[in-house]
């Protein structure tokens, strides 16, 4: 079960996800527009205009959530970051969304996440890309439709001791790697790491002849439990090449685990994996 | 094309040679106020920053009073352990003392352990119960490794999978190992995140290991599990490690399933975040590090860690009148090296008697380069030139860069040249003492 690998299985031709692309206004416009008296006393982030658009007015609470990463990072092409956020995932009070945002990129959008109270834990580890030093925003929203938030400033200090080989043999691309527990207690959540190999091509760059190299990234990833969704995930550009999503399941029974990556070209990559329950 | 590349990094190399070197090998020019610095400061630390700064401290204002604590009467330098493993290098051609600090400086040098801070009533207290006190102190600990962090990984477990991080014991432990290893063994090198004491290190040392092996174990299969990506002169290590050494040694990065997250020291095996576990015949683990305990019971490192310092002087951010330099602090994008240590210590040594002469401290600049050896013959470089700007630390736009790809064998044994002459160098401005190869 451990270290399963799988070659892509099917391949969607054309197939288009339902998240439509978000079209995101500039910081310095999002800027001039939460300059108003309405919102004088909040955050900086909170006048951010996505942010703006899914609070819509909603105080969000601060202590229920949190957000980790480094203060201080040498390496902004790969940085770690952790979200857990305390509720009982019930089927009566859960958290049902969580949203990351890098407010400094040239696009903030980092990832959604949907839990299911089949998560058993509302909490996620992956690896963002930072373009300079910023603020990173975690937002969830509960099934009660309340918002939490936290935030947290990174410095981002640019290395030349780093450098990076950003050739990918293409018989990698698409390669998953999975680690789920040997067995799991009934109802107790356990973690569940995933990988899939692609660059994840911002479409910011530029090829050695100065040619721009297109956008191409895995957009979303779903897990699900003998068919009932764990979690779903919804991936941005500025997610670090070769995404790295932990999750957590809690089972009641013993299954199969089936984990989908989707490619913004419609390709999918598809791996299963069995889950005991002793 | 190649040839003009590598006559300009050639030419890009020996500037920064000799203004690294007058910079850092102590060439400064005393300032007129100097001598109304007085007080007693005390350093705690005689490794390349802590010597350093008792050191320019008695040479720049022979009057103050400087006391440096050091529990070793006899410090050996991480620089060039890996050569030392691979056995190139005897190990005594790396220790040095501390005669000349006392002698011709007039340093007090004490030989204990620094246990207990008290900045509020600016003390030291030793482990033999002496307090010293001091109207400066300058900390420069190095680093402790973190035991709580890598699951089965504590100091019990480092007796039979050593890091050899900290050198001493540890280094011989390894070398051990590696010399009653079986010819077709696997020498497993588990290297961890960033940030760490010196980011090319662990592949200088997995390419000591080969060259090792190569004349003496030839099956030998060295494997380097990492946490990182991307890792210090990645592409230049690479090159070396293929000319060199063939395929003996595998990297293995994050992305490749490269991070160790659990140990089983007994049974010399790691299991990786994907749950592949690799058994070893040698296992060296280099664990993710903090700041020297010294700063936790300072009040100078935070949650990370490690010492948040002010960029100008390297005055701690959280205590006044207590100075962090070296591998504890958090000096990014300042590489944890023991070159940096050296010159870090010069400005803070320049910070420190202008505050207590009740001066500005001056405009700091920072240079340094690393040096790794693929083979005896075959050094690689990295240099960077540092600055304050807006209050933080930077790399200074243009400056420094690794050595160029696809150089000639004699470019490669230049800079291995350089890489011993820098140790030479180093080491008679840090301690004054003369090492041979």
């Amino acid at each position: 079960m451990t270290g399963n690998r799988s070659r892509r299985r099917d391949r969607v031709p054309g197939a288009r996800l339902s998240f439509g692309r978000v079209v995101v206004a500039t910081m310095v416009s999002v800027l001039l527009l939460g300059a108003g008296n309405a919102t004088a006393a909040r955050a900086p982030w909170e006048r951010v205009e996505v942010i703006q658009e899914l609070l819509n007015g909603a105080e969000p609470q601060r202590d229920a959530i949190q957000l980790d990463l480094p203060a201080v990072t040498q390496d902004g092409s790969s940085v770690a970051v952790t979200v857990d956020i305390e509720s009982p995932m019930t089927q009566d009070d859960h958290v049902e969304r969580l949203y990351l945002f890098a407010l400094g990129n040239p696009s903030p959008e980092l990832l959604e996440v949907r839990f299911t109270p089949l998560s058993g834990r509302a909490g996620i580890s992956t690896r963002i890309r930072l373009d300079s030093s910023q603020t990173v925003v975690a937002l969830a929203r509960t099934s009660d439709g309340d918002w939490l938030a936290d935030v947290r400033d990174v410095r981002v200090t640019v290395s030349g001791c780093l450098s990076r080989d950003d050739t990918y043999a293409s018989e990698d691309l698409m390669q998953t790697r999975v680690r789920v527990p040997p067995n799991f207690e009934r109802g107790e959540s356990a973690e569940v790491r995933t990988l899939i190999q692609h660059p994840m091509e911002t479409g910011l760059r530029t090829d050695a002849s100065d040619r721009p190299i297109p956008e191409n990234i895995v957009r979303s990833f779903e897990a699900h439990l003998d068919g009932a969704p764990v979690v779903t995930a919804r991936l941005h550009r500025a997610i670090a090449a070769n995404p790295f999503l932990l999750f957590h399941v809690a089972p009641e029974r013993s299954g199969e685990l089936s984990l989908s990556w989707e490619e913004d070209t419609g390709d999918k990559a598809q791996v299963t994996a069995a889950v005991r329950v002793d | 094309m190649k040839l003009s590349k590598s006559i300009s990094r050639r030419e890009s190399l020996k500037w920064i040679g000799v203004a690294g070197l007058s910079a850092a090998f102590g060439a400064y020019v005393r300032p007129a106020w100097a001598g109304s610095a007085n007080g007693r400061v005390v350093v705690v630390g005689g490794g390349f920053g802590g010597a350093t700064a008792a050191k320019y401290l008695k040479r720049l204002a022979p009057s103050l009073d400087v006391t440096l604590i050091e529990p070793q009467t006899r410090y050996i330098t991480c620089p060039f352990t890996n050569l030392y493993l691979g056995g190139v290098r005897a190990f005594e051609t790396l220790w040095h003392d501390y005669t000349e600090l006392r002698e011709v400086y007039g340093v007090r040098v004490v030989h204990q352990l620094a246990e207990d801070v008290d900045a509020d009533r600016r003390v030291v207290k030793l482990a033999d119960g002496e307090v010293l006190t001091w109207d400066r102190l300058i900390l420069s600990p190095g680093i402790d490794l973190r035991w709580d962090a890598l699951e089965g990984y504590d100091e019990s477990a480092s007796e039979r999978a050593p890091h050899a991080w900290k050198p001493g014991a540890q280094s011989r432990l390894l070398r051990q190992q590696l010399e009653a290893m079986e010819d077709g063994g696997t020498f497993i090198l588990v290297a961890p995140d960033n940030p760490y004491r010196c980011p090319p290190g662990p592949y200088e040392r997995v390419s000591m290991v080969a060259h090792y092996c190569k004349t003496h174990k030839p099956r030998s299969k060295i494997l380097l599990l990492d946490s990182k990506d991307a890792f210090s002169k990645q592409d230049l290590f690479t090159e070396g490690w293929k000319a060199n050494y063939g395929d003996m040694i595998e990297w293995v990065g994050r992305s490749q399933d490269g991070r160790v997250l659990r140990v089983d020291a007994d049974r010399l095996e790691v299991e990786t975040e994907f749950g592949t576990v690799h058994k070893a015949d040698v296992l060296n683990v280099v664990p993710p590090q903090k700041a020297g305990i010294i700063a936790d019971r300072a009040g100078v490192s935070d949650a990370s860690g490690w010492a948040p310092i002010k960029a100008r002087t390297f005055e701690s951010r959280q205590v006044p009148g207590v100075y962090v330099i070296g591998d504890a602090t958090e000096a990014a994008p300042m590489p944890k090296s023991g070159f940096l240590a050296n010159v870090q210590a010069k400005m803070t040594v320049q910070a420190v008697m202008a505050d207590l002469a009740g001066q500005p401290a001056p405009e700091p600049s920072w240079a340094n380069t690393c040096y790794s050896l693929i083979t005896p013959e075959w050094g690689i470089t990295v240099a960077g030139v540092y600055e304050v700007y807006d209050d933080v630390l930077r790399e200074v736009p243009g400056s420094g860069g690794v050595s160029p790809l696809d150089a000639s064998a004699v470019f490669r044994r230049q800079e291995a040249d350089f890489a011993r002459g820098w140790y030479a160098g180093i080491a008679q401005d840090v301690w004054g003492t003369r090492s041979s190869s």
